[in-house]
């Protein structure tokens, strides 16, 4: 096989920035090759991509040291117009790619630079469609109409069209809930399966990267900390673990077991079968049922019913109860209604039908201030929220607002940095921050007011797996202070880990509402298509009493003799 | 596909024979009342191009009703007009109402402010508001028949540069997003307690002046991004439309429509020129 992509001795710094963004970064990627970049946020991945097709040094400014090339041409001499006429990019944000309105105008714009004919243009529009699943209906529709998954694959689709030899995947799964994750890989199981074409994938799920990669890099703070095949990158567990990178539950197991690594769910199970006698399960270290709901309830919403203004129905008596010291996640496919109950909650949203008490007393009773100091919402994108010219600032807004004297102020917002870890960064101004820190400054605004419920939306899109561990345990330990949080989240895996109560809402209504275990037990689990654990997965096909839901569990049940 | 007006207020038009017209033709047509507008220097002439305005509106298929929307807008904007030729000028001609406001012995005389109503003061402000409406029925018409879409593919149809078609796109886009982001941070500080309703004016000002913070630092962001996005696909901005996928041709009712629309400019700019 001769090299898609060879990178050697690469360093790159970002204009204005002290540190090196790459740091001597060496890499080879063959012809017709799945390989799969992994990395903690801030690694350097989107960084590398951006080089691969040139717009790094070609556009954007910054020193730029060592050798690139991609099919055999330059990064640095040949031009990026030129360069991505063979080299395609799918970014993780799918709303940002789109510049057009309808479906086929995105897909010819894609194509406009390649000077086909008209006729080359509508085979090839029909041809990206059907790789990926859809079909000519969607052509005429907006591509901000689409559910996320559908976006997503749009955007391949305008990709695929281009017949590139090499394909690039910047997470593309990362902003989606299950349901659109499994179409956007399906989709690229596809790519992979039928089409002769270079696939490089940034992915953060360890699970999609064991099961589709011929190999994988890992990057950690500008370097390539480890590059082989996934078995023998999985293996090495721990050190993965201190680059942000999670092995999938699979490599886990056997790696704890003592067995070979092996990071196929199905390699796995079969290599568990074979080796059936052997196993020792203790099922009862891990209870089935497991109670839930016995802190003071705090919000209580009946029956309610939510119609946006455009006349959608987005909540159809959804009836919750919130309690202290809970960590509450709402699950389920978009578009369910979980962020309109979220929004309810909080009182952001008056209901149309049904009530809300908080505390006991109906939401509308309760002035705007008065009310988000009991319940206060931390929104997905911090960069929504944050409008003040430092972090001190930030986080005292809401108290100065509430004419709390400065001491008060002071002693507040000093717990609020040590609790999210701020510390040091008082007077940085939040444009500067990093994705990470944005994040925790929006929690800090929020948590510095006191709040009795505190509900935070999707706060791990796009994060590292230590990012997200470390975000969860933070939400955890707020509940032992009394208080309730609530986290909108497509993560099953963090939610089992960490949540009391998993809440799965679709089209409108609580459809299950439990501890995780019994949740992702019930046949709710399957009517919101979450994805299972894969510990939990295996101890059932294992035919297992318990139920496992992380690898941590199903080791605690099974040992082998 | 939703028109602009049919995105912003949810009125379109409901002619299908008008939107297949040619895109410059929907844009020709209410660019040519706007040009005649100038030229309707009284009451007739600009009352004939309301009503041509309201026709072409009704021809097209676009509700009239939409213009209730905007009737608090019209009577206030009337009013004004109004008092602006009796209340803050005095306009010469045969006075039909007069009383004083303010009477002052200065050094050099009597300063008077009146409220004088003359018969050419309110020629003139009838003018202005007929003017006035048929530069919102012309607005309508162009807004409730033309999509973002038509733009872009009508730019390039008439080989206009690709980048500037994609910048036009992009720039329809960015207004959805924009209004979409200030709802949201407005909104995120309702979250930490902002009562937009209860604050004071000033206050009120200062609040959406700090929502700008955010609503440029995410538009700095995007446009990077988008620019990325864009350059990933070989998109710059001198590129080149090179295949022709989308061609308008001109048909039958294109000519007739802009054969109207040229011979409104021209009876507009001779009436009362040609004795």
């Amino acid at each position: 096989m001769s090299r898609a992509v060879s990178v050697e001795g690469l360093w790159w710094k970002y204009v204005g920035r002290s540190d090196h963004a790459l740091r001597g970064v060496d890499l080879e990627v063959e012809r017709g090759e799945f390989f799969a970049i992994m990395g903690h946020s801030g690694a350097g991945k989107t960084t590398l991509i951006l080089v691969l097709t040139g717009i790094i040094p070609q556009r954007v400014p910054g020193e730029f040291r060592g050798r690139v090339e991609v099919l055999g041409m330059s990064t640095v001499s040949q031009d990026v117009s030129e360069i991505t006429k063979r080299v395609a990019v799918v970014f993780e944000d799918p709303e940002i790619q789109f510049v057009m309105s309808t479906v086929e105008d995105e897909l010819v714009l894609s194509l406009e630079p390649l000077g086909l004919s008209r006729e080359e243009i509508r085979e090839r529009l029909k041809w990206g469609l059907e790789l990926v699943g859809l079909d000519k209906s969607f052509l005429g529709r907006s591509p901000l109409q689409l559910s996320g998954g559908e976006k997503q694959r749009v955007a391949i689709a305008a990709a695929v069209a281009r017949r590139p030899e090499l394909l690039i995947l910047d997470e593309p799964t990362s902003d989606l809930d299950p349901v659109g994750k499994e179409e956007v890989l399906a989709a690229i199981r596809k790519l992979r399966d039928e089409l002769d074409m270079t696939i490089i994938l940034i992915e953060h799920e360890s699970e999609f990267v064991a099961e589709l990669a011929d190999r994988v890099a890992v990057l950690s703070e500008g370097r390539v900390a480890a590059v082989g095949e996934p078995r023998y990158v999985f293996s090495r567990y721990d050190e993965l673990k201190s680059h942000g990178v999670y092995p999938p539950d699979a490599a886990a197991i056997s790696f704890k077991l003592g067995l070979d690594t092996i990071c196929r769910y199905g390699d796995l199970f079969r290599a568990l079968e074979s080796v059936r006698d052997r196993l020792f399960v203790h099922a009862d270290r891990i209870p089935n049922v497991e109670k839930v709901g016995e802190g003071e309830v705090l919000v209580e919403c009946r029956d309610v019913e939510y119609v946006y203004p455009g006349g959608f129905r987005a909540l159809k008596g959804a009836s919750l109860t919130i309690r202290g010291g809970e960590l509450v996640a709402l699950v389920g496919p978009n578009g369910g209604g979980k962020t309109t109950l979220a929004k309810v909650v909080s009182g952001l949203f008056r209901p149309s039908m049904g009530e809300v008490l908080v505390l006991g007393r109906r939401v509308e009773e309760y002035d705007r201030l008065t009310l988000s100091s009991l319940v206060c919402y931390v929104y997905q994108n911090p960069d929504h929220q944050i409008f003040n010219k430092s972090v001190y600032e930030e986080i005292s807004f809401g108290l100065r607002i509430r004419g709390l004297s400065e001491r008060v102020v002071r002693e507040r917002v000093r717990r609020a940095l040590e609790v999210f870890g701020l510390k040091g960064l008082e007077n940085e101004h939040p444009f500067f921050l990093s994705k990470g820190e944005k994040r925790r400054l929006a929690l800090a605004s929020a948590y510095v007011l006191d709040p009795k419920v505190l509900i935070v939306d999707e706060p791990t899109t796009g994060q590292d797996m230590r990012f997200n561990e470390s975000l969860f345990s933070n939400l955890k330990a707020l509940t032992r202070e009394g208080r309730a949080v609530v986290t909108i989240t497509h993560s099953i895996a963090l939610a089992s880990k960490y949540a009391d109560r998993l809440v799965v809402v679709k089209d409108g209504r609580v459809i299950a509402d439990g501890h995780p275990r019994s949740v992702l037990l019930s046949p709710a689990a399957d009517e919101g298509r979450l994805i299972k654990p894969q510990a939990m997965r295996l101890a059932k096909q294992l035919g297992l009493t318990a139920a496992p839901v992380s690898a941590e569990e199903f080791l605690e049940i099974v040992t082998l003799r | 596909m939703p028109t602009i007006l049919g995105e912003l207020a949810g009125v379109e038009s409901k002619s299908s024979r008008y939107l297949s017209l040619h895109v410059s033709t929907k844009i020709f047509l209410p660019l040519s009342f706007a040009v005649a507008i100038f030229f309707a220097t009284d009451p007739i002439k600009a009352l004939l191009l309301a009503a041509a305005s309201a026709g072409a509106c009704v021809a097209a298929g676009v509700p009239l009703s939409a213009i209730k929307r905007y009737l608090a807008v019209i009577v206030s904007m009337s009013s004004f007009i109004v008092l602006a030729f009796s209340l803050f000028t005095h306009i010469p001609g045969k006075t039909l109402f007069e009383v004083t406001l303010l009477s002052m012995q200065a050094e050099k005389g009597v300063f008077e402010w009146k409220l004088s109503l003359t018969d050419t003061g309110l020629t003139y402000a009838l003018t202005f508001i007929l003017r006035i409406f048929a530069m919102i029925l012309s607005a309508t018409l162009l807004m409730a028949t033309v999509t973002d879409r038509d733009f872009v593919w009508g730019l390039l149809s008439l080989k206009v540069p690709f980048g500037a078609c994609v910048a036009t796109s992009l720039f329809f886009r960015g207004l959805q997003l924009f209004a979409s982001d200030f709802y949201t941070i407005r909104e995120a500080m309702m979250a930490r307690g902002v009562d937009f309703e209860r604050t004071s004016l000033a206050k009120r000002f200062l609040l959406y002046v700090n929502a700008l913070i955010p609503l440029l630092s995410l538009m700095i962001t995007r446009s990077y991004e988008v620019s990325l996005a864009l350059e990933s696909r070989g998109i710059a901005p001198g590129s080149r439309a090179a295949s022709g996928y989308y061609t308008f041709r001109m048909r039958r009712d294109d000519y007739a429509v802009i054969a109207v629309s040229v011979t409104l400019i021209i009876v507009y700019v001779l009436w009362g020129r040609i004795p």
